[in-house]
Order: structure tokens, then sequence, then C-alpha cells
């Protein structure tokens, strides 16, 4: 790189001080090369997250006093599930077969919301009459109410999945989910109360 | 001086580097602008290929070309073909003028250049036909892996003789760079493939579960490192300075980011596990270890963009500066995101969405993309001895680039905070989640058009380039350069001793100051308190030290430079520290007791067929099967009312390999399966029964709507290898997998038997196009022989675990078992 001119430069090794350019001696290929301090700033990151390394580990393994992931994730999901069975508690306590039936199931507004439910869901395995053309799941058009044919039997099939001693469908043995797992208790009165109203035939006498 | 001699470079392999480069770039990057369409629009697939022959080819989709195979593909092709040759080019060209000789030998260049392509086109064979490994970034099958060493070997002998030949006393800069790319690659790509083959095409891998885990990303991340950064550095470090026409900003920076980055850069191979089963302590040392790395890849920038100090004016006329600019300020910005993702509070949100896609392109595109035009730019004009064809072409490719680059990764960034913050939104009782899986994946379907735009925009210049090169090209003449240079006398170069290198103080202290800290992290309280006080006293001495001996010991760091074998000795050592500690514990000392009260069911012969063709299809790409220890993972994926419901690490202790997975383009399956529903134990009924996964796998969108899963009509089609069981379960027990004593015969009666009772399930009410002339026993027949049998086996199998007590074993080298205040959470 003869033609560059930086002869201005001192050549050397190594400088010494903050601010002192100094061009080193050695060439490679024609590549010259500074011999520049650090810039304070990046050495201050540096530093910092080495520290900060000593620092976390001290912490959580030396002394210990934040708690494990165990510890917390175990702790949250059981503080959630306190406050779905709470909500569940809630919803139930004002719940009955036949609120259900002259309540819910007459409130355009929850079968509607019950309705939107049903739409993006259910649908999949019900199918859009409700009558499940694929086999994947129950019809729920031919008044057969296989799980209990009070109101609150449905409310709590769709809260709580197949029951545990059923051998869900024969001979797939397609189970439901708990989809109390993915609403809330009010959706699934909702989703119960579109159900009703669509088979009021069987639901009359509540 | 020594005598005079004139020396020709060897520039015909850095040419046939990049011209192969530039080839398997355009293809690579095709292949990935067609899988992001896939994420799009379904029928890309493979449907739209009925529609582009006019209906001739009737297909709802075709195995060759789905995502899950593509994806792969172009991971592969974009890294070890398109830079893999890029980055041969660069330190073939590069190494001879650095070290003033020609490449030691020319048959070990032709061998490395055409080995290299003829595994190029070995993995573009097997790839699509699903011959995979699943380990990403390490897909490739076992003789392919062979391979890959063999060719390594022969570039690291090429390049070691080179240096050996030398009439340069002291190395570059660049040389460090490429010298530990070598021995590190070398290391990573050996341990992470070591495998038991079944058959010609297929093995297992010799870890399984966490411990696979943990050496696929320790291989992973640093394949990152070692051959995505680490070389690009040191092409920076070469043909910036050259281009710029400027002395390097700093030769103290060089010595301090280089040593540090090798060193930290290994540790922070578990920032990819952040939040998953892996062991807290593994977690924690990703973390730091990642955010120490900042301030050393910052360091390789800085001494980039302040080398142009004083040259700035050419980024308005020379596009090799503005290639070289940009790509280092996105090195930059994706070495400051690296780090930031790192941190687990942050990892929690960014971890399986796209916003880990828009990472790695802001440093594929960015700065691996844009340093390797700038370098063809600077190259090919003294390879052809003539001037680059059009530089509005290569400025047009540079603005080109920049926009496709910011809309993919601005899209990318867009999709996966939204997609995370939805996946993670909980409803206002607080009992819920929001969102369905699938509402999340249509609510990201705009940014997904806006990435492929930008990938398109991108390799429409790559497109322009090879216009550009190859006009340039035409209008040159090959042309190997000759140089005139003085010989180095024997004894001039390479004579320290090894006793020089080892007890310099600088060593002795380094090592023992990672002996302590390595110490501490091992030991309980009292004892880690004393260590920490000692480190902190011997770190006060080496400051002092430091401080008054920094002549000397720069002095030894001139000398080691003089010297390649000691110097090739001390990366090697800084590079392996790092994955003795963090894999040793947890592959030899604490292997059988990784179980944490959950210990695998072992898979029936089927369900193992089943497993092996998930992994051949790529489903770990869009699948993960990790729950991690968040409460959306737990509420979304876990059981009701099990408030530790995560996946724990003996639950995958027998996957060889494991499937964690890193993106979540479809939902988590870790518990997709279920409980037994026959005496025999042969069909399982999990989240969804046999039915459904039997419509699902025709027509995902038929029980998923929204969903863009591809449809697997092949599944239907092709038939399960019952033959190669019996060999591939020898293979497992020789791994420990405890499988009881079956013979041949017994193991595919087995395998036979299950498949009739799953194809039982569903063959009275399902309906399968392809083959509408069968119904019940003979539909049953047909579907038991078929592959669908086996996934839906496997799928049904999924989280099936027996209770251990979690506490029955010691584990030697736990920091975890340390935590003074740690018990195990299944007290609740």
């Amino acid at each position: 790189m003869s033609d560059t001119d930086n002869t201005q430069y001192r050549r050397g090794d190594f400088a010494r001080a903050k601010g002192e350019v100094i061009l080193r001696e050695h060439e490679y290929d024609g590549i010259q090369e500074f011999d520049q301090k650090l810039p304070n700033w990046w050495l201050f990151t540096f530093y910092g997250a080495i520290v900060f390394f000593f620092g976390m580990w001290f912490l959580y393994y030396t002394i210990g006093v934040i708690p494990s992931d165990h510890e917390r994730i175990t702790t949250a999901v059981a503080s959630v599930n306190e406050k779905k069975s709470a909500a569940l508690a809630d919803t139930m306590s004002n719940l009955t077969d036949a609120a259900l039936v002259n309540e819910w199931a007459t409130d355009e507004s929850r079968v509607k919301a019950g309705e939107a439910i049903y739409l993006q869901v259910c649908i999949a395995c019900h199918g859009p009459n409700m009558d499940a053309p694929t086999k994947l799941a129950l019809s729920l058009v031919d008044h057969e109410w296989k799980y209990g044919n009070n109101p609150l039997d449905i409310f709590k099939l769709i809260n709580n999945g197949t029951p545990a001693e059923s051998k869900g469908m024969e001979p797939s043995g397609a189970r439901m989910m708990a989809f109390g797992q993915l609403y809330t208790p009010d959706q699934i009165a909702e989703l119960t109360a579109y159900i009703i109203s669509k088979n009021k035939e069987d639901f009359k006498d509540f | 001086m020594g005598d005079k001699t004139s020396i020709t470079f060897d520039d015909r392999t850095p040419r046939n580097f990049m011209i192969a480069s530039l080839f398997w770039g355009i293809i690579g990057m095709t292949i990935g602008l067609l899988a992001s369409s896939q994420l799009s629009w379904w029928q890309a697939n493979g449907k739209f290929l009925e529609f582009i022959t006019f209906g001739k080819l009737n297909t709802d989709g075709l195995d060759l070309i789905t995502f899950g195979r593509l994806r792969p593909l172009h991971t592969n092709a974009v890294i070890f073909a398109f830079v893999g040759n890029m980055m041969f080019a660069g330190i073939y060209y590069s190494t001879q003028r650095l070290c003033k000789c020609r490449t030691a030998s020319k048959l070990l260049s032709l061998l490395h250049f055409w080995g290299w392509q003829g595994i190029i086109v070995g993995a573009v064979l097997t790839l699509p036909i699903g011959l995979s490994q699943s380990k990403e970034y390490a897909e490739l099958i076992w003789p392919l892996d062979v391979a890959v060493v063999l060719v390594w070997v022969i570039f690291a002998i090429n390049f070691f003789w080179t240096l050996a030949k030398r009439n340069e006393k002291s190395l570059y800069v660049a040389i460090w760079f490429y010298i530990a790319t070598i021995v590190t690659i070398a290391m990573l790509y050996i341990v992470n493939n070591l495998q038991i083959p079944t058959s010609l095409t297929h093995s297992y891998p010799i870890f399984g579960g966490l411990q696979d885990a943990l050496v696929q990303w320790w291989y992973g991340h640093n394949a990152v490192a070692f051959f995505l950064t680490t070389p690009i550095l040191g092409i920076m470090y070469y043909f910036l300075p050259k281009a710029a026409n400027r002395p390097v900003y700093s030769y103290r920076l060089s010595i301090i980011h280089f040593w540090s980055l090798v060193f930290i850069y290994i540790w922070a191979g578990p920032h990819h596990l952040l939040n998953t089963a892996l062991p807290q302590w593994l977690q924690m040392l990703g973390m730091l270890f990642s955010l120490m790395l900042w301030a050393p890849s910052w360091g390789g920038m800085l001494n980039g963009l302040l080398t142009l100090r004083g040259a700035w004016n050419l980024l308005r006329t020379d596009p090799v500066i503005k290639f070289f600019a940009a790509g280092i300020t996105f090195y930059g910005m994706a070495t400051f995101e690296g780090p930031l993702l790192s941190i687990r509070a942050v990892n929690q949100l960014s971890h399986y969405t796209d916003w880990g896609i828009g990472h790695v392109h802001s440093g594929a595109l960015g700065w691996n993309g844009l340093m390797a035009a700038g370098m063809f730019y600077w190259m090919a004009p003294r390879l052809w001895a003539t001037k680059l064809w059009s530089i509005s072409w290569a400025n047009m490719h540079f603005w080109i680039s920049l926009v496709g680059i910011l809309l993919y990764v601005g899209a990318m960034w867009t999709a996966g905070v939204m997609q995370g913050l939805m996946l993670g939104q909980i409803n206002e009782s607080g009992t819920g989640l929001t969102y369905e899986f699938v509402e999340t994946l249509q609510a990201i379907q705009l940014p997904y058009i806006l990435r492929g735009v930008g990938g398109l925009l991108y390799l429409t210049g790559f497109l322009m380039c090879a216009v550009n090169l190859w006009q340039t090209a035409r209008s040159g003449k090959m042309t190997d350069v000759t140089i005139e240079v003085n010989l180095l006398k024997s004894g001039e170069k390479d004579n320290m001793k090894i006793g020089e290198l080892i007890f310099h103080r600088a060593v002795v202290y380094t090592g023992v100051i990672i002996g302590l800290v390595s110490l501490w992290f091992f030991t309980p309280f009292t004892m880690a308190a004393t260590i920490l006080v000692a480190i902190v006293m011997v770190g006060i001495v080496v400051m002092f030290e430091f401080r008054w001996n920094s002549r000397s010991w720069a002095n030894f760091h001139d000398n080691l430079l003089e010297n390649y074998i000691p110097f090739t000795i001390l990366v090697f050592v800084a590079v392996a520290i790092g994955g003795l500690i963090q894999i040793i514990p947890s592959v030899v000392v604490n292997r059988h007791v990784n179980v944490e009260g959950r210990l695998q069911e072992l898979y029936t012969p089927l369900e193992l067929a089943g497993r092996d063709i998930y992994v051949s299809e790529g489903c770990y790409n869009c699948h993960s099967q990790m729950i991690r220890t968040l409460v959306p993972d737990v509420m979304r994926y876990g059981r009701p009312g099990i408030p530790d419901d995560y996946s724990h690490l003996g639950e995958s202790i027998y996957d060889f390999p494991f499937q964690w997975g890193s993106k979540r383009t479809g939902p988590d399956l870790a518990r997709e399966g279920g409980e037994p529903i026959d005496e025999k134990k042969l069909v399982r009924v999990g989240k969804r029964d046999n039915l459904w996964h039997f419509n699902h796998f025709l027509n995902p969108r038929q029980t998923s709507p929204g969903s863009n899963m591809p449809a697997y009509p092949w599944f239907f089609e092709k038939k399960t290898d019952f033959k190669s069981l019996p060999k591939k379960i020898k293979v497992q027990r020789q791994l420990g997998v405890p499988y009881p004593t079956m013979t041949d015969h017994e193991i595919e009666q087995h395998a036979r038997e299950q498949a009739m009772a799953i194809a039982g399930t569903v063959a009275d009410s399902a309906f399968l196009p392809s083959r509408q002339d069968l119904s019940g026993p003979e539909l049953r027949n047909y579907l038991s022989e078929t592959q669908f049998t086996a996934v839906v086996a496997y799928l049904q199998k999924l989280g099936a675990y027996t209770e251990q007590d979690p506490d029955n074993q010691p584990h030697p080298l736990d920091p975890d078992k340390n935590l003074p205040a740690y018990e195990l959470s299944t007290k609740n």
C-alpha cells in the first residue's frame, strides 16, 4: 500500500497512552495496523457483562436468593388453577338446568356468542350442521345425549371433556378435550346455550 | 534478508470457489423463497404443480418439495454451499498473499473444491427424498458426514501446510480467524455427528434427549460462530483494509476481541434452549456468556468500521466499500440482537417464533451476503485482470439488497413479536388463553408475504451480481498473479518451544482463573464462596501483573504469532473448554439420572418406525416437543390440573435424536399422545383420535381451518419399512435404550399387529380418495401397511411416561442440586 501516505504516523509496536496513534512496524501484504488503545465505552460494556456474570451466578447459585424455574412455574400455574376453580364455582352457583334453558338459551346475545365459538372450534368435528358427518364426534342433533340429558350435564361435558371412565367413540376411541382449559365458564355456558337453542324439543321440560 | 524468488499464486481455486458460491447461493435463495411461500399458501407444497401442468400431475402435495424437506435444503445450501464456498474463495485468495507463498498443494485444492461440490450435490439428492438426521444444520446422513470430515481434513492439511511454507514470519489477524474456523468446525462437526448406522442411509446419533439437545446446540450455535462469523471476520480483516487502503484501526483490539470471541462463543450454545427442560444452570451459563459475548463481537465491528475512518468518501464511489460497511453494520446489529434474545425473559417471547428467523437473516443476508458481494466485486476484476463490468449494476444490487433485508427483517420482527404476544396473552379473568394457535398464525399472514417480497428483492440483487461478474469475467482473462518475495530462512519462524507456551504467565494465569471459575460452578455454598474470593484475588494479581509486564505479555503474543502450531494449540484449548464443562456433566456423569421424576415409556417397534418417518419428513421444522417452564406454555399444552406439567427431562431421554424443535409454525406436540384404550396397549388415543389424524393428514384444513400445514397424501401410499426395525432396535439397544429381548420375527410381528389394530379404528369410517375401491377389512389391511399407521402410532405415544422417584440418585456434577433453597417442585 505504498500509495497511502501514512508517513505522519509514528512507527512502533506498542501504544502506551490513550490517544497515542502508532502505526505498527510490520506490514502484511501491504496491510498496515494502528495500535490504538481500546475505547472506554467498549471496555466498560465488556467489564460490565463480566461483573454481571459473576453477580448473577452468585445470586442464583452461591446464595440462592432467586427461586428456581420449577418453583416459580409450579406456583404460578397452581394460582391460575385456583382462579379457574373459583371462577367455575362462581358461575356454577347461579347456573341451574332451568336457568340454562330459560335464561341463557333464550338470550340472543349469549346464543350468538356461543355460536361464534362453535363455528370457530367445534365445527371441525361436529360439522356445520351439528350432525358430525365425518364421524369424528357424536352428532348433536340426533336427540341422543350419551353423557346425560340435563343441560348441566352438557355444560360439564364441554368443560371437563369426555369423562375419564368413558371409552370414547367406538371404535376410534375419540375423546373430546376439556374446553374449560381454553374458555371461561361463562363462555362454556354460552356454548351450552347455543346447543340447547338448536335442540329446543329435547330440553322443553326444564 | 534471504534469497528472492518469484511466486505465482494459485488463483484458480478462489476463482472456482467464487463461481460455485454464486451458483449455489442463487439456488439456495430460490429454495428459501419457495419455502417461504409455502407458509403463506399451502398449495406451494405441490398443489400448484397440478395447475401449471394443466392437471396432468394430480396431487395435493409433492413429498420432494414439502416444507419439512425444503427448509433443511435451504439452510444447508446457504450455509455450507453459499457461505462455505465464499469463505473458501476468500481464504484461498488471502492466505497465499498473507503468507507470501502459493497454496501448498494443487491436488489438495482440487480435491477440496470438487469434494465440497460433491457433498452439496449429495445434499441436494438426499434431503428432498427424506434422508435426514433432523439435527438442524447437520441434517446430512452419515455417509455425507464422513465425506464432510474427509474434505475438511484435506482443507486443513492444505491450509496448515501452506502456513508451514510461509515466507511471512508472523501471522496476520485474518489467519487467526481462519485457524479458529478450521479447528473448531472439525471439533463441532465430528462430535455432533457421532452416530451408529442402521443402514447405508440411516443412523441414530449416540446422544439422546437432553444430551443430544445440548450437543446439537453447542454445534448449531457455534456453526453460526465458526462457519458464518469467524471466517468472514478474517475475510473482513484482509479485504476491507485492502479495499479502503487504510490501516486496520487497532491491533490490540484484534487480539482482545479475537481471544475473547473464540473463548466465549462456545459457551453460549444453551441460549437456544432457554426455558426448556435443559437444566437451569446450563441456561444461566448460556445467557450470561451470551451477554459477555456482546463486547467481543462489537470489537470486530469496531475494528472494521473504524478502519474506514479517513476513507468514508469511498462510500460514495466504491460499491465494495458500500457492501462492506453495510455488512459490518448488520454484523453489529445481529450481534447486539443475539445477546438481547439470550436474556431469558426476552427469550420467553421470542423463542419458537419468527423473531429467530428474522435474527438469523439479518446475519445471513446482512452480514454474510453483503460481505460476500463486497468480496466478489473486489476479487473478480483482479482474478480476471480487468475492471468491474458495471458499477451502477453493483450499486443497484446494493440498494435492492438493502431494501430486501430491511423488509425481510422488519416483517419477521413484526410476525415474531405479534405471534409471541398473542400466544402468551391470558384472558381478563386470568384463567385461560385468549387465542387458539391457528388464530396467531392467521394474524401473521401479511408479514409472511412481505418477507417473501423482501427475499425476492434480495435474490434479484444476487442475480444482478451474477450477471455483473459474468460480464466482468468475459471482458477479462483468467489471471494468476505473480509476485517477488524474500524467502524466509529456516529458524526465522516457528521456533517456539512448547514450555515457552504453556509456562508463560499469561497462559498460566488464564488457566488458573478458568479452572477456579469452573470449580465455582460445581461447588455448594461455603466452598463456592471461598473459591469466589480466590478468583477475585487472582484477578487483582493479574491486573497488576498485566500493568507492570504489559510489554512482555505483548511480546509473548507477537512471538506466538510467529509460531503457527503453538498458536493453533492455544486456539483449540480455548474453544474446547466451554463444551467440556457444559457437556461432560450431562453426558457422562448424570446420564441416567436426568429424569426429574418422569421416565419416558419405550417406543414399540411400530412407534419407532413412525418416529423415524416424523424425523425424515422434517416435522421438527414446525413442531416442537417441549413445554417450556412458562405459564402460557403449560396452560396451552399441559394437562388440566397438573401445575408442574412442563416437559421434564426424562420424558425425552430415549429420543434419538431429540425433537424439542426450534420453531413453532404449528402447535407443540409434546403431549399429543394419550393413554391406551385396549388391553394390549396397541391403540392409544391422545388429544385427537386416529380418524381425526386420518382426515388431518389428507387435508389439514378440513380438521383445522386456517392451518398452513402441507397435506401428506403419500402417507397413504408409501409402505412402512417393517424389515428394517430389528436392526434399528438392535442399535437403540447399543445406545442404552432398555428394550426387552425380542427376535427379529417378534419385532416385525408386533409392529404388524399394532398396525392392524390402529388401522381397525379408522377403517370403518374412513374415506380414502386415492383408493375409493377399498372399504372395511380391505381398507384396514391396506392402511395397516402404510406410513400413516406408523406415524399415528408415534403421535399417539407422545408424552407417555411412568412416574419415578425424583430423588433416587445423586447428581455428582449438577449446580442446580447445590441451590440452598432447591426443592423439587413436585411437592404441590
